[in-house]
């Protein structure tokens, strides 16, 4: 099986032969580029995540406004085929910078942003395997895992009490062995540093993983990697509003934005733990009043088709007729181990159907 | 202190002419600075451009204009005309109305005041008589002579002060003449102004003129056609008054005032004249001499009710739109041009006119102010530039009515365009007698109108390819800069050679439409006019000897 990078080199000459072959026909050149816009982004019910549907528009070198992005369309490939071949890597900041020494150069980096998906999309390889990397790291992971990052090993157990930080280029790691049964991430940092004090890698056989929020790209990456690779189930633990609902389901159904990635990123399979609104009912949480732009959120979830699920719906149902939130830390209402020694065994147990300590 | 009325009286003398335009010279056009040597300039080379033509000459002018003092200058004009017969110079010269008479012909002239009017002028702010040379031919041989003369208000006749005969081989007549109270400006109711609308009305002209600074402008011509000579028509009958008929009766040698009408105007028929007796029971074999005011006013009335054939209009020679292009392109140097000559017209039903226009954009066109181009409007009548109350005229009127915005000029005023438009008429309706506005009689602004939109539009139609041309342009440019980008870029990644791109280029940048374009935007060769200008020579002062 060719490798990714294999793969990629051929992606980016293959259109730079498209191009050639049909001026030596003496048409007028034209790039077929998948559709982004809403009306082709389409949800998957069988893959359970959005993909691109059929449409695609044209960038033509006849035409005066299309031309431009074809010429940078053209640089951007050449700048990444030679970033894939030296296996180098580069922020989009970095190459909106060197875009400036370009015979055609970008206006802003939001143009350069949207140029990279277009290649993303037109190629369908996702940035990361073209050397263009997000600024940002991926989130944290705690627990029995030992990678390969170039010649370098880690353990996960092993790289201090933050763990392991997800790097952007986390396709060229090498996971080499894992002493786990599952995986649960959780919003915070704070409940991260939670589960880390009271062993909870030991106790669940888990790997932690802190999200830090809405999931990086390189953070979904690599839960999926531990999901289809490792064949581990993955459980998502986040604030009990519909920002946290809606954290874990980029995580397991993708989003709309990256719909022509999430072949790469969606993790159809994985679990919310909670906070539900049954969970702030169940176990009597401190909450707060939802908030109008709560409300309303929780109503645009509803009717968002990666809800269907019944027990989605339930949930944002009952969350709206209690009209109550809670944060994941509520639970030291009860003392701080609390949701350690408590809630998340009650919760394991019940989503896996068997005692999990 | 009563006085009697034989006493008041006494003061009351019979006028001529020359007195009465002594003391009323602002009616030949003479108030202000500016405006009496423009006019002087104009009656000079009005006549000169008559005469010339008259004798079937291409018309050569000369003018040189020497400052003497403050508003005091000395003017010398001579021309390539017939010349003056040597009984005739103080008619010409120095008689107001001399051989004045009825008739229904396009000149330029006026009623034969011009020349004897600059005589007065020049006599009444200077004292100083004026120097006329006379070059023509009698019994084929040239003949020439040159003399001082004065101009006699009280008799309205010349007095010869000097005469001296001169030996030439041409023919042709000139003038030195003196002028205090007058001013050179080169401002647009100026006198280098007013030359130069000449030249664009008359192409056929040379002009040379030496102005005071003492640089000299050569207006070379811009066609070697004489212009064909008007003919005169007999006036139509919607176009005589009460008087007009009087006249014709008191100098007719015709019996029956039937014959008279038939004869002496247009369109006039047996039919007609038994339609007139019916209405007016006058009768029509009655001696013309018999004729009362009474009966000349109750024919002009039914004339008024009566339908008749248009005038004829073979008596009009228009410029031609060809002659006016070529005039406007060798001043003006525009981007475009274009002009029209439309048929014949008639306002108040009997005279007959034709309205001649031309637009000139870009280039020299439009008055400069500074940096800015201003629209600019030069009116003619009979090919004679008019130059003082613009307001007040049937062509601004008609110019102004037009909504430019039709036409791609924006702002008329602030556009780098130059109007040109003649009128043409046996009859032109002028406003006063300074003759410089035209008066808006429905028919004619009408007519002007008409014949503008319609160059307007081929104006239009410049404006929009040139700004479609342009976009292309723009466009074309885009393609240039990016069409090898993309390609070297595609070759890069392909790892390929670069290939053959010209076919795809001319495709995308849409050559062959630009082409299309500029050939259609292509204006037709125009020679620049040398207007040749030559710097007065430094005289090196030196110091007068003992």
């Amino acid at each position: 099986m060719m490798s990714r990078k294999e793969y990629a080199l051929q992606q980016l000459k293959g259109l730079g032969n498209d191009v050639l072959g049909q001026l030596v026909k003496e048409e007028v050149p034209n790039i077929k580029v998948p559709s982004r816009g809403t009306g082709n982004i389409i949800f998957n019910e069988d893959k359970r995540y959005y993909e691109l549907g059929e449409r695609y528009g044209t960038r033509s070198l006849g035409n005066v406004k299309q031309i431009k992005k074809m010429a940078q369309m053209m640089y951007v490939a050449n700048f990444c085929k030679n970033l894939v071949n030296i296996q180098k890597t580069a922020t989009m900041r970095e190459m909106y910078y060197v875009s400036e020494g370009w015979d055609v150069s970008f206006d802003n980096q939001q143009e350069s942003n949207n140029l990279s998906e277009d290649i993303e999309v037109t190629l369908g390889i996702s940035r990361e395997d073209l050397g263009l990397m997000p600024e940002e790291d991926g989130a944290s992971v705690y627990g029995d895992i030992t990678l390969k990052d170039d010649d370098v090993e880690i353990n996960a157990m092993k790289a201090g009490k933050s763990g392991y930080t997800i790097s952007p280029t986390i396709d060229e790691v090498e996971i080499v062995d894992h002493n786990v049964k599952r995986v649960i991430a959780v919003e915070t940092m704070g409940m991260y540093h939670r589960m880390v004090q009271e062993k909870a890698y030991n106790r669940f056989d888990t790997l932690i993983v802190g999200l830090k929020g809405q999931a990086a790209r390189a953070t979904r990456r690599f839960i999926k990697r531990a999901n289809t690779e490792l064949n581990l189930p993955v459980y998502i633990c986040n604030d009990g509003d519909p920002w946290g609902f809606h954290i874990a389901m980029v995580i397991i159904s993708g989003s709309a934005k990256l719909a022509h990635v999430n072949h790469d990123l969606a993790t159809p399979d994985a679990k919310f733990l909670g906070v539900t609104a049954s969970d702030i009912v169940n176990y009597d949480l401190p909450t707060d009043k939802l908030k109008d732009i709560d409300v309303s959120r929780l109503k645009e979830l509803a009717a968002d088709p990666r809800y269907n699920g019944t027990q989605w719906q339930t949930e944002i149902k009952k969350m709206l007729k209690i009209g109550k939130k809670a944060e994941q830390q509520a639970f030291s209402k009860y003392g701080l181990e609390y949701v350690v020694d408590t809630y998340l065994p009650a919760k394991l147990a019940e989503i896996e159907n068997q005692e999990i300590e | 202190m009563e006085q009697n009325t034989t006493e008041l009286f006494e003061e009351f003398k019979e006028l001529t002419a020359s007195e009465f335009f002594r003391r009323n010279k602002q009616m030949l056009g003479f108030s202000g600075k500016i405006r009496s040597l423009t006019i002087v300039f104009h009656e000079l080379i009005t006549n000169s451009l008559d005469a010339a033509e008259e004798a079937g000459i291409l018309p050569e002018i000369s003018i040189e204009l020497k400052r003497l003092g403050k508003d005091h200058y000395l003017l010398k004009h001579a021309d390539n005309g017939p010349g003056i017969p040597e009984n005739f110079i103080t008619k010409v010269y120095c008689q107001m109305f001399a051989g004045s008479k009825f008739r229904n012909i396009q000149s330029r002239g006026q009623q034969g005041l011009g020349c004897s009017g600059c005589v007065l002028l020049s006599q009444m702010t200077t004292g100083q008589p004026v120097t006329i040379r006379s070059r023509y031919k009698e019994n084929n041989e040239y003949k020439g002579v040159e003399m001082k003369v004065k101009l006699d208000v009280k008799k309205n006749t010349g007095i010869i002060l000097e005469r001296k005969e001169i030996e030439t081989d041409r023919t042709g007549s000139g003038i030195e003449i003196e002028f205090k109270e007058v001013s050179y400006s080169l401002s647009e109711q100026g006198a280098y102004e007013y030359i130069r609308r000449t030249v664009i009305g008359n192409p056929h002209a040379r002009i040379i003129f030496k102005d005071p600074a003492g640089k000299k402008y050569t207006f070379e011509r811009a066609t070697d056609k004489i212009p064909p000579l008007p003919k005169e028509v007999l006036p139509h009958p919607k176009g005589v008054t009460a008087d007009d008929i009087i006249h014709l009766c008191k100098t007719t040698p015709k019996k029956r005032f039937k014959n008279l009408l038939m004869d002496s105007l247009s369109r006039v028929s047996q039919a007609k004249i038994k339609e007139v007796q019916e209405a007016t029971n006058i009768d029509m074999n009655k001696r013309p001499k018999s004729i009362t005011w009474q009966e000349a006013e109750a024919v002009v009335k039914q004339f008024d009710l009566m339908k008749f054939m248009a005038p004829p209009t073979s008596g009009l020679k228009p410029i031609g739109s060809d002659q006016i292009e070529k005039g406007i392109n060798e001043i003006l140097l525009p981007e475009f041009s274009t002009a029209i000559t439309r048929k014949p017209k008639a306002y108040r039903g009997g005279v007959s006119f034709i309205i001649e226009a031309g637009i000139a954009y870009g280039g020299k066109s439009g008055r400069s102010i500074g940096i800015q181009k201003k629209a600019e409007i030069m009116r003619f009548a009979n090919r004679v530039p008019l130059t003082f109350d613009q307001g007040s005229c049937a062509i601004t009127e008609a110019l102004k009515s037009i909504d430019w915005k039709r036409y791609g000029i924006r702002d008329l005023d602030n556009a780098p365009i130059t109007v040109f438009v003649n009128i043409i008429s046996t009859n032109v309706p002028y406003l006063s007698t300074g003759k410089q506005s035209v008066a808006p009689e429905e028919e004619i602004v009408q007519e002007i109108r008409q014949a503008t939109m319609k160059i307007a539009r081929r104006l239009e139609k410049y404006i929009r390819v040139k700004k479609a041309a342009k976009n292309e342009a723009m466009r074309s440019k885009i393609f240039e800069d990016l069409v090898p980008v993309v390609i070297t870029q595609s070759a890069l990644l392909a790892e390929k050679d670069v290939p053959e791109y010209d076919k795809i280029m001319d495709k995308v940048t849409h050559k062959a439409k630009i082409m299309d374009m500029q050939q259609r935007l292509k204006q037709p060769e125009i020679e620049p006019m040398q207007i040749k200008t030559e710097e007065p020579k430094m005289r090196i002062k030196t110091e007068e000897e003992d």
